[in-house]
This record gives C-alpha cells, structure tokens and sequence, in this order.
C-alpha cells in the first residue's frame, strides 16, 4: 500500500517519516516533492577498472541554472533529508521533469528502511537542459511492508554496502560488493 | 497491494476506476495495457530550460507512424482516458515495449490519485524505432492506498493530448 498525501504529513509528524526540511505546500496526493541541492558531480567511471576512483568534476549550481549535456552522467543530492523506520520510501523525478526529458534515478528508485539522509541523484538527459538548485524536482513515495518486525536485529550493514552515511553526491562504492 | 487484472475490471464496472474506452482484451494478470495516441509533441529547441515555457510543435502520426531518434525527446499520449480516485495508477512500458529499447515515461511513473484523463507519454528509443498510433505500448497497474485520500488538482488534470512540461509555473511561485 502507498501512503497518501495526508498520512505522509501525519507520519512526519508522528516521527514515522523523516522528510527535514518539510513543507506542507510540497506534499502531492500520494507523495511528496524533493528539491535538488546545490552541488552536483559530473563522473566518469574507469572502464578498465570499476574499484578506481572515478574522475569527479565537482560543481555548484549557479545563480543561472546549469545545462545538463546528454549522455553525461550527473550526481546531485536531494535538498531535504528523506528516509523512514518504518516504511520503504521510493524515489522518482516528478512528470514535469520527465516532459524535459530528465531521468532522476536510474533504475533504482527503491530506498532501504531505517536510512535517513539526503539522497544521492543520478540524473541524465535526453536533450540539454538548464536545471537550477532549490529547484522542486523529484518526488518521494513511501510503501506499507510485512514483517516488519524481522528487521530487529538484523539492522542493515551500513558498514558494508550503505550509501545512508552520506548526505553529498556519493558515486557508486560497487568494488565493495565485488568481495 | 497491487489490484489484479479481474479486480481492475470490476473496479471499472464499478466506476472506482476510470479507462475510456476499455475493452477486457487488454487486461493482463496484473495490470492493463493502453495504447499510444495519435498525436505526439516535440520541442521546438533542442536545449530546454525548466525556469521557461519550452514552445512544442505538434506532429499527427498517419497509419504508417514515425521512426523516433535517439537523443530527441517525444511526449505522446494515451488513446485512453484513465484514471481513479480510489486507487493510484503506476504506468509503465510492456515488456515487448522494453525490448524494443523504447522508454514511454522518463523517471515518473507513478500518477497521482484523482487524476483522470489521457496520460502523457515520454517516449525516448535507446535506437531508431518505428512506433505506430494504436499499438499498445504500455500498461498501467493499481495500487491500494493507506491515509485519507486528497484528490489531485494538478496543472494536467483533464489532459486529452500530449501535455508539455509546466514546471516553469513552479519558479513564478514564491519560494
């Protein structure tokens, strides 16, 4: 079950939900708008070596917007803090930004209960496009799950493959799972 | 919980859940398959801007329908008119849309609940495709929803052709 619009601002509230900053003008029907920080990444993997460092063009999103280039890769990070104990957030671009063209997320739009901070954002583009920071750009959706209950004692290692310890654009830590 | 493919039927006999027109021959186990418009919209620049309206050009797809690029962004829509005020709709491409390499939503997938009408379609093939007006192209599936229900009012409520993107709107807001 999806948590409609009113229950995420209930559950904020209640603690169940932690969206920092949140405004209730941001809140849709049955999600809730995030922004996009100021700080983005331009990357490039290794592709001979997927454990090296990939090469990192850090920059800031200006006054004026900054222009997105197609098959580019960019790494941004959600303005607010998102994350729930309690239920499974999702996490998606909003249709306005799909009608540009912008892709938010590639393929995992599926966060982990118990995480709580701000979001890495993979974006690309199909056309360039003039994005800008604070700017309302993705939106988040929360799930009911079963069981619960299982997850105590078995936390998630954050230690081993989580990325919830960042709260900067974080490139991909794929070696660690290589083993 | 996702509704089942007889749910959905009964749910649009009901009128819990909105598909016009609706023939039972694209429902799927889990979901329903709608089919692409015949007409798509494409923007006049090829560099875009989120803080300004982006002016578009129409193009009416014959029987023969059009071959999409790479690199170009096409907003189609929906023969269907669809939705619900019960449950929330979740589109996204067939299986044998995806084989084919064709995207037909970027990033947003999930449709707020109250909207009804024909959705807009994000098409963008990894290769040159030929898509035709009428096939089906993707399907939507429901999803049961927990908290009171505030229905959407949205800026594309009602839209029956490709609707392109309004986010300028958001930056004449105050912040």
């Amino acid at each position: 079950m999806i948590l409609t619009g009113s229950k995420i601002t209930e559950e904020v509230r209640s603690g169940s939900i932690c969206l920092d900053p949140f405004e209730e003008s941001l809140v849709n029907p049955n999600s809730y708008n995030y922004r996009l920080d100021k700080d983005l990444v331009e990357i490039t993997y290794n592709v001979d070596d997927i454990k090296l460092l990939p090469i990192q063009h850090k920059l800031i999103i200006p006054e004026e917007g900054y222009v997105l280039q197609p098959n580019k890769l960019y790494l941004g990070v959600t303005y607010e803090t998102i994350g729930s104990p309690k239920y499974v957030p999702s996490l998606i671009g909003r249709s306005s930004l799909g009608r540009l063209g912008l892709f938010l997320q590639i393929t995992a739009d599926l966060g982990h209960i118990g995480t709580c901070h701000k979001w890495t954002l993979e974006l690309t583009v199909v056309q360039p496009l003039r994005v800008y920071s604070k700017m309302r750009i993705g939106q988040v959706s929360f799930w009911v799950t079963e069981g619960l209950e299982l997850l105590n004692g078995h936390e998630y290692k954050k230690e081993v493959n989580s990325y919830a310890k960042y709260s900067e654009p974080t490139h991909s830590q794929m070696e660690k799972l290589l083993g | 919980m996702i509704l089942t493919g007889p749910k959905i039927h009964e749910e649009v006999l009901n009128g819990n859940i909105v598909i016009d027109p609706f023939d039972p021959v694209q429902l799927n186990p889990n979901s329903y398959d709608f089919r692409l418009g015949s007409k798509l919209k494409v923007y006049k620049n090829l560099e875009l801007d989120t803080k300004n309206e982006n002016e578009t050009e129409t193009i009416e797809l014959t029987e023969s329908g059009i071959v999409l690029y790479p690199n170009k962004l096409y907003l189609g829509h929906t023969v269907e008119k669809i939705g619900s005020e019960k449950y929330v709709p979740i589109i996204r491409g067939k299986s044998s849309t995806g084989r084919l390499g064709l995207f037909v939503h970027i990033t947003a997938d999930l449709i707020d609940i109250g909207y009804i009408g024909r959705f807009t379609l994000m098409l963008h093939a990894v290769q040159p495709l030929r898509v035709l007006p009428g096939m089906r192209i993707g399907q939507v599936t429901f999803w049961k929803v927990f908290g009171d229900i505030k229905l959407y009012e949205g800026k594309y409520q009602g839209s029956m052709e490709p609707a392109a993107s309004q986010v300028y709107k958001d930056f004449k807001l105050k912040d």
